[in-house]
């Protein structure tokens, strides 16, 4: 049986095609990325070593700084608005009594299935300052609230974050509405007889045993929000002038429109860097929950 | 109001936020499709939020002929199926290599297929761009397919893995009772044991890739190469004053997707966050 399920040949032959495949197009770049972040280099042939100095150039670049922050909006409106509404509709989709349980959530999901250019030329239609959908509805209902969305610079990174929030709702709607449901009701029978109220029970009950869950969505939510880029690009590149910038829009800058390839290689690297280090403190804190 | 009554009231009125959201969710498509039939008087004027008064179905006719749209669903089509085919039988090879078979280093070669899941894809941009010129792939489909195969592969052979673990260890002694040898096994008895994983895994990479658009934005430039997501995307420039044919194509393109899903929802929306028990 060993000889027969140990057959070289054969094994050769099921592993190789995935395996360089998968180390020359995703395993070799990152290496070059990381190496290539220590060089001058315009990307075609002059590599210069030149240590850290991309990464010292990156600490005093001012994009950096609005990226980051960028990132942060992005993954606090994908939290509160996915996790934090989609907890809500969730607990009381999975109640019995609702009716319609199928069309709501077929309804939540369709957007996900929706091509990401779709989706954001839809909303710049939406957002559009004359003849969008929003600022309509508010003229509709003598609300003087009309804004110029995407080119305002305060309120265009939350506008553009939330076509990204209101397209995956659906996803993480499925995940939390998946998790809900894998939890034994009478669990929360039991504490709703002991005279918990029904929403106390959820919050004490049906939420902690949902820990893995929440640990899945929180780490999509923010690495996403991280490494934001393809609604920045089409909805308003980046703009009103640099205040929409994000890590990915970075390196898509400097590599491919300045041809900074060096420095955008350590762009790249700290991109990395952030979302490991977003999700293992995401990981340590619910994995802290589970033991006290 | 009797008890039961104010039971059956509070449910309802608990319910509310459910289809504020539905609007929410589906209200924007509505509009998207109804103002694909109508003229810029009433999409602005007249009629912003109901449904088209006269249905001018011209708009798709003009979307149609007037714009390369057949050519970006042929382009689609042609690379979202050929990276998903590969895919499949690729990591299912490797799956059952290192599931089923027995061989000294298979939880290291697993371990190192892992990392692909958690590396963010904007990593590779750069030195896949460098690759792709090298290797002279610059606006062909081998540009797209062959880096979506590598980028759905860790994703895939994991599921496929989790997938074949739980097959009976006796399968393979039988088959190789009855003298099957290792690729008839694997052929005639694992591909058809593992259906419905193939099933998932099919119908998540094809989304995915039909869907992809930040690597197609680096990587094709030709307009003849250009898949849907990034066809569409010069329609905004040129089409800045037609809404309505600007409407007509976004519905065009979107229309598969979501038949698809319709006909479809369970097996979509189980594809779709089969992830979550992998990654988590």
């Amino acid at each position: 049986m060993n000889k027969y399920l140990g057959n070289k040949p054969a094994l050769a032959l099921f592993l190789l095609p995935a395996l360089i495949l998968y180390s020359v197009i995703l395993i070799y770049p990152v290496l070059q990325t990381v190496l290539r972040s220590f060089y001058d280099w315009d990307g075609l042939s002059t590599l210069t070593f030149s240590g850290l100095s991309n990464y010292r150039e990156l600490f005093s670049d001012p994009l950096l700084a609005t990226s980051l922050k960028n990132g942060l909006i992005f993954a606090i409106v994908l939290a509160v608005f996915q996790i934090g509404l989609g907890t809500l509709l969730a607990l009381i989709c999975a109640d019995p009594r609702t009716r319609g349980r199928k069309i709501l959530k077929t309804s939540y999901f369709i957007p996900v299935v929706l091509s990401v250019t779709v989706v954001c030329q839809l909303w710049i239609a939406i957002y559009d300052p004359t003849n969008g959908l929003i600022n309509r509805l508010f003229d509709l209902l003598n609300i003087p609230y009309q804004q110029n969305w995407l080119s305002s610079p305060t309120a265009s990174i939350i506008a553009i974050a939330f076509v990204n929030a209101w397209q995956f709702m659906g996803y993480q709607f499925a995940l939390l509405y998946a998790g809900v449901k894998s939890i034994p009701e009478d669990y929360f029978e039991a504490a709703t007889i002991d005279g918990c109220s029904k929403w106390r029970a959820h919050w004490h009950v049906t939420l902690p045993l949902m820990r893995e869950t929440y640990k899945f969505c929180f780490i999509i939510a923010i690495t996403s929000g991280i490494g934001a880029f393809v609604q920045m690009l089409i909805m308003t590149n980046g703009g009103p002038g640099t205040t929409n910038y994000t890590l990915t829009f970075m390196i898509y800058r400097y590599a491919f429109m300045e041809s900074n390839y060096g420095y955008a290689c350590a762009v790249s690297v700290l991109l990395v860097l952030i979302s490991l280090l977003a999700t293992v403190v995401i990981n340590k804190l619910f994995d802290r929950g589970q033991t006290a | 109001m009797s008890k039961t009554a104010l039971s059956k009231f509070r449910q309802a009125v608990l319910q509310i936020p459910l289809w504020l959201y539905f609007i929410v969710s589906v209200y924007p498509l509505f509009w998207m499709v109804s103002y694909s039939f109508k003229n810029n008087d009433e999409i602005f004027v007249s009629n912003p939020f109901g449904l088209p008064t006269h249905f001018r179905y011209e708009n798709y006719i003009n979307a149609w002929t007037q714009f390369n749209i057949p050519r970006y669903f042929l382009n689609s089509l042609v690379v979202s199926t050929i990276s998903t085919l590969f895919i499949l039988l690729l990591a299912l090879m490797f799956a059952f290599a290192v599931a089923r078979m027995r061989w000294r280093f298979r939880s290291a070669v697993r371990t190192y297929m892992i990392i692909g899941m958690f590396m963010p894809l904007q990593v590779i941009m750069i030195p896949l761009a460098i690759l792709v010129r090298d290797f002279h792939l610059t606006n062909t489909y081998g540009a797209l397919i062959l880096p979506y195969i590598a980028i759905g592969l860790p994703f895939s052979s994991m599921i496929f893995y989790g997938f074949l673990t739980a097959i009976p260890k006796e399968i393979e002694e039988a088959a190789c009772m009855d003298g099957a040898n290792i690729y008839r096994l694997f052929l005639k008895i694992i591909m058809p044991l593992a259906l419905p994983a193939i099933a998932t895994v099919a119908i998540f990479q094809f989304l995915n890739n039909w869907n992809e658009f930040t690597l197609a934005y680096i990587l094709i430039s030709d307009e003849n190469m250009k898949t849907l997501p990034l066809g569409l995307l010069f329609f905004q420039g040129s089409y800045s004053t037609d809404w309505g044919a600007m409407g007509a194509v976004m519905t065009m393109a979107s229309l598969p997707m979501v038949l698809v899903y319709l006909f479809l929802s369970e097996q979509v929306e189980r594809a779709m966050t089969v992830g979550s028990a992998v990654k988590g």
